[in-house]
C-alpha cells in the first residue's frame, strides 16, 4: 500500500471535545501559577549577573541538559533517566504535531512522516519511556541504600506517569482494532494491543472502554500538567534555567567576594541574604541524592549531607513567608556542626546534573557564623588568630619562613634585581617539616633546570584561602591586599607553586581582588621543564606509584595530566589509578581548614581515602599538595597501626618522585 | 556601655590595663638579643597582646555581659600600642586610652605602675583595675600589686573568677588561683585585681563589623607631659632596677654509653653513673 495518504483522524471516537479545551484553561492556570509562585520566590533574592556570555552558556547547556555528561555519572541512573527524557521529549513534540495538524489546520501528520515519526517512532519511545519508568521504580522500590528522598510524591508521580502511558497504548490499540487502520503495523506496539484485543472484544466494546479510558487519561495527563509546577518535576524548567545561568568559572573560582565598603551582609544567615541564582538553584534540585553520595564528609558519617542542605533551604523557601529568618540551625543538614564538616572539595558541586553550587551556599553560611557572630570550632579559632596575628595559620611551629632552605642557595627576591618566576612556597611548605622537603626537592629542581627564580622568604604571608573557606572573607581579602601589594613591587609575572589551594587563590581569586599573574602548579612548571629537555630524568624506580587528585587542582581546575605525567617521567612501571580518581577524586579531608581540625577518631576522611589508596597496593601514593601530603601520611600511618599487616605506602610529592628520576644516585623507597 | 542587670543599681566602672608585647610564638631560632645584651631584639617578631591581659579583659568582658558597666582599656607604650587598644576596641569595649612613651629605655614595672596610676587620676574612679598576672615577655608579675599600692588600693592577685554580689552593689566575689587550689574571696571596690588564665576567660574573637567599625572609634592619647609625670620621680623609678645581662640558654646534650660484660653489669654500672651525675648537680 502506498504510504502517501497515511494519516488518522485525530478525537477518533470522541465526542464533546470542547469539554477537553475547557478544562485545559483551568489546567494551565494552576500550572502556570505553580511556576510563577517560584519565579516570585527566585525574584527575592539579591542581584547577581548571570546572564553574559550567552554563547558560552548556550554551549554548557547542550552539554548537560542533551547530553547529561553528570547524569550519567550514575551509569543505571543515567540510563533510565535518558530513556524518560527523551521518551517526553518525543511525546511532547508528538503532541505539538498533533496541535499543528488538527488545531492550526496545517496538515502534517499524514504520509511518510505519519508513519516514521508519528507512528513508528513515538510509538517505540513511548515503549522505552515505560520501560524507564519502569526501572526507575524498580530502583526507588528495591534498593534500600539508595540515596534517594523515599516521598510519596516521587511514587505517586511514577505510578501517574506509568498509568498514563500504558492507557495511551490500550487507546492506540483499541482505535487500530475498531478502525481496522490500515497503518496500525506502522505502531507496533499499538498493534499488538490491538490484536490481542480484538480476540477477546467486541469492536463496540472496544468503541465504549475507548471513549472511556480517553477521558480517563486525558483527565491524568491534565491533572498531571497541572500538578508537575508543584513537584520536583518543576526540574525540566528550574534546570534548564539553572543551567543556563550556571557559573562559567572553575569550582575554584566559584565564591563570590564581600564589598565591605557597601555594608552588605557578612555571609548568610537569612534566604534574603542569597543571591536570586542561589534561589533557582533549590528548586532547580532533583532530589537525585549524587551530592550526597560522594559528599567525603557524609561518607565518614558526619551530619553534613549537601542535598538534604539544599532540600532544607528549598523547604524554608517554601513554607516560610519572613524570608528574614535565620536559617542556620534550623534544620540539622544546616546546623552549624554540619556547616563546619565541609571540606570544601567540591565534589558536591561537580556531581549535580543541574549545576548547584552547593559549597559556596556552605561557605556563605560560614561566612556569617565567623564574621558576624564570630562563633568556630576552636582549633579554627586558634588557626584564623594566627593568621591575624602572624600571616600563617600554623599557630605554635618553631619554623620561619627561611628555615626549609637551610644549606641551599635560594635567592630572595627583595636581594636580587630581578627573576622570571617566583617560587610561591606557601605556608604549608614553609613552615610544615614533611612539606619543607618537598619544597626543597622544587627548589633545587629549579636550580638544576637554571630557572631565574626567587622567593619572597619573609615577604610572604597565607595567600587567605584557609581564612576565606573558614569564613574569614574579611580576613581574606586582608592578606590578598598584602601579598598582592608585594607581588606587584616586585612586578611578577610568573607564579609557580606547589600548593593547589594556593595555586587556585592565586590565580582564581585575587584577579577579582587587582592582582593578574600567571600562575602555575609546579607539576605544569616541572613537566614543561622536562618537555623542553630542561630536566632530564632517569626513571629508575620499580615503584608502583598512584596518584591521589587534589580537590583544588583537579576538580576545582580542571588538572589532571600534568601531575599524572610527571609520575610517568619518574618511575618505571605504569601507575595504577585509584577507583575514585581525577573529577571523582576523593578529598583528603584538609580543605576548607579542616587540617587545623580534630575530627572525632571514627570520623576522619584521611584514613578513609588511604583505605582506598592502599586497596591499590601501591607502594607510593604520589600527592601535589602539601594539606594531601599530611592528611594522607597520616591516614596511612593511621590505618596501618590497627591493621600492620597492611603495606608501607609512602607519601611522596611529585616534586620528590622527579627530583629522586633527576639527580644522579638512584633510589628505593 | 551596658546597662546594670536587674536589681542592679550601681554600674561598674572598670579599667583593664593592656601591655603590647612580642610575639611569644616567634620560633626559637629567630630570637635574638640585641647588641647591648640588655634587652629582645624586635628581629621579625611581630607584636601581639600579653595573654594574661587578654586574659583580663576577656574575665571584664564577660563580668560586663552579666552585671553591665563600663570598660576603659589603656596601655603605655610606643605608638604600635595603639593595635592592642584597637583590637580592644574590636571586643566593644567604651573608651581605650593610649599613653605615649618617649622614655629612651624599656620601662620597669615601677615606672609603667606611676604612670598608669597619673593616668587613672585622671580619668576619674574606677571600681575595678584590672591588670595581667604577668607579661608574656619579661615576667616580672608586679605592675598590678604596684599599681594597687600607687593608688592606695587593697590588690587581689591571680584571679580567675569575677563576679558581682547581687545584694552589696560594693562587693565582688572573686576566685583566686593558690598552690593548694582555689580561694574564694568577697571585696569591696574600689580594687585592683591581677587575672589569670582558665579555660572561662580564654579570649574571644571579634566580630567582623566590630573590627572594621574599631578603626573608625576615637582614641585618647596623653603624653607623659600631659599626664604630669615628673621626669625625676621616672628616673628614680628607672634606676631601681637594672639588666646586667640577659642571654639565650645554650641547650648542650651530651651521650654517653654505658659498657659492660652483661646486662648486670650495664645495670650497676648506669645506676653508679646516674648517682654520680646527680651529686655534681
Ligand atoms: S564541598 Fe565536599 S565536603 Fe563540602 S558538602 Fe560538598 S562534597 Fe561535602
Ligand atoms: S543538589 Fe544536585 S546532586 Fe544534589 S540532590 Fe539536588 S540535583 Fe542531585
Amino acid at each position: 500500500m502506498n504510504g502517501e495518504h497515511a494519516t488518522r483522524e485525530v478525537f477518533w471516537n470522541v465526542s464533546q471535545v470542547w469539554v477537553m479545551y475547557v478544562l485545559l484553561i483551568p489546567t494551565m492556570l494552576v500550572a502556570g501559577y505553580g511556576i510563577y509562585r517560584r519565579f516570585r520566590t527566585w525574584r527575592r533574592g539579591r542581584p547577581e549577573q548571570r546572564f553574559d556570555q550567552p554563547w558560552v552558556r548556550i554551549q554548557f547547556l547542550f552539554r548537560h541538559a542533551v547530553v547529561q555528561q553528570a547524569t550519567w555519572q550514575k551509569r543505571f541512573a543515567g540510563f533510565f533517566h535518558a530513556l524518560i527524557f527523551w521518551g517526553m521529549v518525543n511525546l511532547t513534540v508528538a503532541t505539538t504535531v498533533v496541535l499543528v495538524h488538527h488545531d492550526f489546520g496545517l496538515p502534517i501528520m499524514q504520509g511518510q512522516f505519519y508513519l516514521w515519526f508519528q507512528s513508528l517512532t513515538v510509538d517505540i519511545f513511548g515503549a522505552l519511556t515505560i520501560l524507564g519508568l519502569s526501572l526507575a521504580a524498580v530502583r526507588r522500590w528495591t534498593s534500600p541504600s539508595m540515596p534517594l528522598v523515599h516521598s510519596w510524591e516521587a511514587s505517586m508521580i511514577l505510578i501517574l506517569l506509568l498509568t498514563i502511558l500504558f492507557s495511551g497504548f490500550l487507546l492506540e490499540g483499541w482505535r487500530i482494532a475498531a478502525t481496522n487502520d490500515p497503518w496500525g503495523m506502522w505502531s507496533p506496539f499499538g498493534y499488538v494491543i490491538a490484536m490481542a484485543s480484538l480476540s477477546w472484544m467486541s469492536i463496540p466494546a472496544m468503541q465504549w472502554t475507548h471513549a472511556v479510558t480517553w477521558w480517563f487519561h486525558m483527565g491524568l495527563v491534565f491533572g498531571f500538567l497541572a500538578w508537575a509546577p508543584y513537584t520536583k518535576l518543576l526540574h525540566p524548567l528550574t534546570a534548564v534555567l539553572n543551567l543556563y545561568t550556571a557559573p562559567l568559572s572553575p569550582i575554584g573560582g566559584s565564591l563570590h567576594a564581600i564589598d565591605f565598603d557597601k555594608n552588605e551582609s557578612l555571609g548568610v544567615n537569612a534566604l534574603s541574604s542569597f543571591t536570586w541564582k542561589d534561589l533557582l538553584d533549590l528548586d532547580a534540585c532533583t532530589e537525585c541524592g549524587r551530592c550526597t553520595a560522594v559528599c567525603p564528609a557524609n561518607a565518614v558519617g558526619k551530619l553534613l549531607s549537601p542535598r538534604d542542605l539544599i532540600l532544607d533551604l528549598r523547604h524554608l523557601s517554601r513554607t516560610q513567608d519572613d524570608f528574614s529568618k535565620p536559617i542556620i540551625d534550623a534544620t540539622p543538614a544546616l546546623s552549624p556542626e554540619a556547616l563546619w564538616a565541609c571540606t570544601t572539595c567540591g565534589a558536591c558541586v561537580e556531581s549535580c546534573p543541574v549545576s548547584i553550587a552547593q559549597m559556596p551556599k556552605i561557605v556563605d553560611m560560614r561566612r556569617h557564623l565567623a564574621m558576624e557572630e564570630a562563633v568556630l570550632p576552636d582549633t579554627m579559632e586558634k588557626a584564623i588568630g594566627s593568621l591575624e596575628a602572624r600571616g600563617h595559620p600554623y599557630a605554635g611551629t618553631q619554623f620561619s619562613r627561611l628555615d626549609w632552605m637551610k644549606g641551599l642557595e635560594v635567592p630572595q627576591r627583595a636581594d636580587i634585581q630581578e627573576c622570571d618566576v617566583l617560587l610561591w612556597v606557601g605556608c604549608g611548605g614553609a613552615l610544615v617539616e614533611r612539606n619543607q622537603r618537598v619544597t626543597r626537592a622544587m627548589a633545587q629542581l629549579l636550580d638544576k633546570a637554571g630557572v631565574n627564580y626567587a622567593v619572597l622568604g619573609r615577604e610572604e604571608r597565607c595567600t587567605g584561602d584557609p581564612a576565606r573557606r573558614m569564613g574569614n572573607e574579611f580576613l581574606f581579602q586582608k592578606l590578598a591586599g598584602e601579598n598582592i601589594a608585594t607581588l606587584q613591587r616586585y612586578q611578577v609575572k610568573t607564579v609557580v607553586t606547589a600548593c593547589p589551594h594556593c595555586f587556585n587563590t592565586l590565580r582564581n581569586e585575587y584577579p577579582e581582588l587587582g592582582g593578574n599573574f600567571e600562575v602555575l602548579h609546579h607539576s605544569q612548571f616541572l613537566e614543561r621543564l622536562v618537555s623542553e629537555g630542561k630536566l632530564s630524568p632517569k626513571a629508575q624506580s620499580e615503584a608502583k606509584v598512584t596518584f591521589h587528585d587534589p580537590c583544588y587542582l583537579g576538580r576545582q581546575n580542571n588538572i589532571f595530566d600534568a601531575p599524572r605525567q610527571l609520575v610517568q617521567i619518574s618511575v618505571r612501571p605504569a601507575s595504577v589509578e585509584m577507583e575514585k580518581s581525577r573529577e571523582k577524586s576523593f578529598c583528603c579531608g584538609g580543605g576548607g581548614g579542616m587540617s587545623f581540625v580534630d575530627e572525632p577518631a571514627n570520623q576522619r576522611v584521611n584514613q578513609e581515602r588511604a583505605r582506598q589508596v592502599l586497596e591499590t597496593g601501591a607502594d607510593v601514593v604520589a600527592v601535589g599538595c602539601p594539606f594531601c601530603m599530611t592528611m594522607l601520611e597520616d591516614g596511612v600511618n593511621a590505618v596501618r597501626s590497627s591493621d600492620p599487616s597492611t603495606r608501607p605506602t609512602k607519601v611522596l610529592d611529585v616534586a620528590e618522585l622527579l627530583w629522586d628520576s633527576v639527580r644522579d644516585q638512584s633510589t628505593t623507597f | 556601655m551596658i546597662s546594670p542587670a536587674k536589681g542592679l543599681t550601681h554600674l561598674m566602672n572598670i579599667l583593664v590595663c593592656l601591655k603590647q608585647i612580642l610575639d611569644p610564638e616567634l620560633p626559637s631560632r629567630d630570637f635574638r638579643i640585641d647588641a647591648a645584651g640588655r634587652d629582645a631584639d624586635r628581629n621579625t617578631a611581630g607584636l601581639v597582646m600579653n595573654i594574661f591581659c587578654a586574659n583580663a579583659l576577656e574575665t571584664a568582658l564577660q563580668f560586663r555581659e552579666k552585671h553591665g558597666g563600663k570598660i576603659t582599656v589603656i596601655t603605655f607604650g610606643v605608638p604600635s600600642a595603639e593595635e592592642i587598644l584597637r583590637k580592644a576596641l574590636a571586643l566593644r569595649v567604651d573608651s581605650a586610652v593610649l599613653i605615649r612613651s618617649d622614655l629612651s629605655q624599656r620601662p620597669n614595672p615601677w615606672c609603667i605602675a606611676r604612670v598608669l596610676a597619673a593616668a587613672i587620676r585622671k580619668l576619674g574612679d574606677f571600681d575595678l583595675v584590672l591588670t595581667g598576672r604577668e607579661s608574656g615577655d619579661w615576667g616580672d608579675g608586679q605592675t598590678g600589686a604596684l599599681l594597687a599600692e600607687e593608688l592606695g588600693r587593697p590588690c587581689v592577685s591571680l584571679a580567675d573568677e569575677l563576679k558581682a554580689d547581687t545584694v552589696n552593689t560594693a562587693l565582688v566575689r572573686i576566685r583566686r588561683q593558690t598552690d593548694q587550689g582555689w580561694e574564694a574571696l568577697e571585696a569591696s571596690t574600689p580594687l585592683v585585681i591581677t587575672v589569670t588564665n582558665n579555660e572561662h576567660n580564654v579570649p574571644r574573637i571579634a566580630k567582623t563589623r566590630d573590627v572594621m567599625q574599631a578603626f573608625r572609634q576615637p582614641l585618647t592619647t596623653w603624653s607623659l607631659a600631659e599626664l604630669g609625670v615628673d621626669a625625676q620621680s621616672i628616673s628614680e623609678d628607672l634606676a631601681c632596677t637594672e639588666v646586667v645581662e640577659l642571654a639565650i640558654p645554650i641547650k648542650q646534650t651530651h651521650c654517653e654509653w654505658v659498657t659492660g660484660e652483661t646486662l648486670d653489669d650495664r645495670i650497676s654500672l648506669l645506676a653508679k653513673r646516674i648517682a654520680t651525675v646527680v651529686q655534681s648537680a
